[in-house]
């Protein structure tokens, strides 16, 4: 049974008929499962099932939007570091989003793989391909296409109606912060510290620039480096008035940082007390949920125009 | 021993066939490991074509046999690669590694991947020409001593492999992004994503190599022997010695573009066959292939089972049953 169900997954669109045909002559109760030709987010012609029932996620941020389109119950496997929402944990893992697991991967009998650009090795899902996997690529750069790429993930699950209302509600969220904005012109200086030692900041082009500037705030690492490193005097030359470090580390380690900065009093986040330590997984995974990173950037940066709001 | 021995024929056939049976072994347990369960009797099926599961039988015909292969290759490769070092220089030491050809392949081969080549022909032949500037290197260090004298040699190849760990560092310290995992990941060297195609194209480069190294076997016998007696054998030794290192740097150079660095196999294997089987090269070339190649698809087996989740680089699997053996080996030789 398992070689004419896989055979769609390796034809065109003409040996499916006639394997629709065929299946109908041979055995009329069975289901046939339909295939439609679809662009991905880079454009290549994918043909996908109608209806895809097996899904591996190969990047967190992936598992993230199929369950925050209600789909969750139609992944097979997810990479080691998909932790949102808490059920994903206990879902097959099969390695991590860099460095795949192919074996695994193909052993889950997925009838769709989703796959984003950025991390993802093409050898990788060249090779799923090659094997009749089909590979649907995302590749979201900033806010507006995360919001697509998840009208499009809605697409590709066949609920598009529920990608539409949940990507209308995260727009509306994001001109809320927007509006709230634009009553100030100060953009005080943010640091955003991804990386302790050695200091690692974000450059223009990432996720956590756009949230930060969109949020009010100026990011005082842009520039063309996607992750550039600092000294320590850098840092202090470029007088922070907000500090934000994100990091796996927990708490200790925090301290610990924080600590180091305050050795500093004469740097403005020092003096009024504008170090924050936060989840990174608010803000670099293109997810429902950079939304929340916005809003939650927006509170740090004016905390006097957000007011008695969450 | 350099004499034409009646036994030699049937020497190399012995070894060489019981070696080939423990290889088959390795293997076939190569291709029934991994994280999917499968049994014995699926990869017979698999391999003999009979139908059945159809997922099982793509594991094991396309993700697994060509990484058993290339596993294979490299082993044999880098074991090869080790014995004909250990010959030129007439030291126990000397290895791929030790001479900086590996360093030097491997600069060549992370340039290429920065500058976002595709792995063939690209890498490998940044990665060749890395290898051949480093071997150019050392060979210009020792130039006007005799190239035979094994202690400037390998302290000429010491040099360039400390100054080409530099060079990797420094090209690491300056990558930002997500290449920089999968650069560690390689430099750690990495079977996992070996395609049947890959495997294909590093047997057309190596196989060759394999038999001009066994067609020389006889006269790195002769080195063995010292450059003076050698010489009057009638060896010309500076040929010989540049064509050992020419070919075995190609050899190291296609698998460490393919595979990244993978430490202490050349130490290994040919130490523990030449105290099996003696110290005839025409022996232990065919040997070395083999058991090299035997040893390899084991550690790879081993870097996929260990973990419970996900695989570990298999460069660090022959690096830690490596390393403690080569030391007890020689302690064993100093006594």
């Amino acid at each position: 049974m398992l070689a004419p169900e896989k055979q769609p997954r390796t034809a065109g669109l003409v040996s499916l008929h006639v394997l629709v045909i065929c299946l109908a002559l041979v055995c009329h109760a069975l289901p046939a499962a339909a295939v439609r030709q679809m662009p991905d987010q880079l454009g290549r012609p994918i043909a996908v099932p109608d209806r895809p029932e097996r899904v591996v996620a190969l990047a967190p941020s992936i598992t993230e939007i199929v369950f925050a389109l209600g789909q969750g119950d139609r992944i097979v496997g997810v990479t080691q570091f998909a932790d949102f929402p808490q059920k994903v944990i206990s879902l097959p893992k099969v390695g991590t989003y860099i460095h795949l697991d192919l074996e695994r991967i193909v052993a889950l009998k997925p009838d769709l793989c989703i796959a984003t650009k950025d991390g993802n090795p093409k050898a990788v899902t060249d090779r799923l391909e090659a094997m009749g996997i089909p590979v649907y690529a995302v590749d979201p750069a900033s806010l507006a296409t995360v919001l697509e790429t998840i009208a499009r993930i809605g697409d590709l699950l066949n609920v598009p109606a529920r990608a539409a209302a949940l990507t209308s509600r995260l727009a509306q969220r994001i001109r809320q912060v927007d509006a709230r904005v634009a009553k100030t012109a100060d953009r005080p200086g943010v640091f955003f510290q991804i990386g302790i030692s050695p200091i690692v900041s974000v450059g223009s082009g990432t996720f956590i620039h756009e949230l930060i500037e969109r949020a009010g705030g100026k990011n005082l690492a842009a520039g063309p480096t996607p992750y550039p490193r600092f000294s320590r005097e850098q840092v202090l030359a470029l007088a922070p008035d907000v500090i934000i470090i994100t990091s796996m580390a927990r708490d200790a380690v925090f301290e610990k940082v924080k600590a180091q900065w305050q050795r500093w009093p004469n740097l403005p986040a020092v003096r009024n007390d504008r170090i924050h330590l936060q989840e990174s997984n608010l803000f670099d995974r293109p997810t429902p949920r950079l939304v929340d990173g916005l809003e939650l950037l927006f509170r740090l940066i004016h905390p006097e125009l957000s007011g008695g709001n969450p | 021993m350099i004499s034409e021995s009646p036994h030699l024929a049937s020497r190399i056939a012995i070894t060489s066939v019981l070696l080939t049976l423990v290889l088959a072994g390795a293997v076939f347990l190569g291709l029934a490991s991994g994280p999917t369960a499968i049994s014995f009797k699926t990869v017979i099926h698999a391999l003999s074509g009979v139908n059945g599961d159809s997922m099982l039988h793509d594991i094991i015909r396309r993700i697994r046999l060509p990484r058993v292969i290339m596993a294979a290759l490299v082993g044999g490769t880098l074991s090869l690669g080790g014995l004909v070092f250990q010959a030129i220089l007439r030291n126990p030491l000397a290895e791929p590694y030790i001479l900086g050809i590996s360093g030097g392949s491997a600069i060549g081969a992370i340039i290429g991947i920065l500058m976002g080549l595709a792995p063939f022909p690209g890498i490998g032949l940044f990665a060749f020409v890395g290898s051949m500037l480093t071997l150019g290197l050392i060979l210009l260090i020792s130039y006007g001593e005799n190239v035979v004298k094994k202690d400037s040699l390998l302290l000429a190849g010491v040099m360039v492999n400390a100054f080409c760990t530099a060079v990797i560092m420094f090209l690491i310290s300056m990558t930002h992004d997500s290449r920089l995992h999968n650069i560690l990941f390689w430099l750690m060297g990495d079977l996992s994503l070996a395609g049947i195609d890959q495997a294909g194209l590093l047997a057309a480069m190596l196989l060759p190599c394999f038999i001009a190294l066994f067609c020389l076997s006889n006269r790195m016998n002769l080195l063995m022997l010292g450059s003076e007696l050698a010489q009057t054998l009638g060896v010309n030794i500076k040929a010989v010695t540049i064509a050992l290192l020419v070919i075995t740097s190609f050899m190291v150079s296609a698998t460490v573009s393919q595979c990244g660095l993978l430490g202490f196999v050349g130490l290994v294997m040919p130490h523990l066959l030449r105290l099996i089987l003696g110290p005839d090269h025409r022996v232990l070339v065919p040997a070395c292939i083999l058991g090299g190649a035997a040893y390899m698809v084991i550690c790879d087996v081993l870097a996929r089972v260990l973990p419970d989740q996900g695989e570990m680089p298999v460069g660090v699997i022959t690096a830690m049953i490596g390393a403690p053996l080569f030391i007890y080996l020689l302690q064993r030789s100093k006594r």
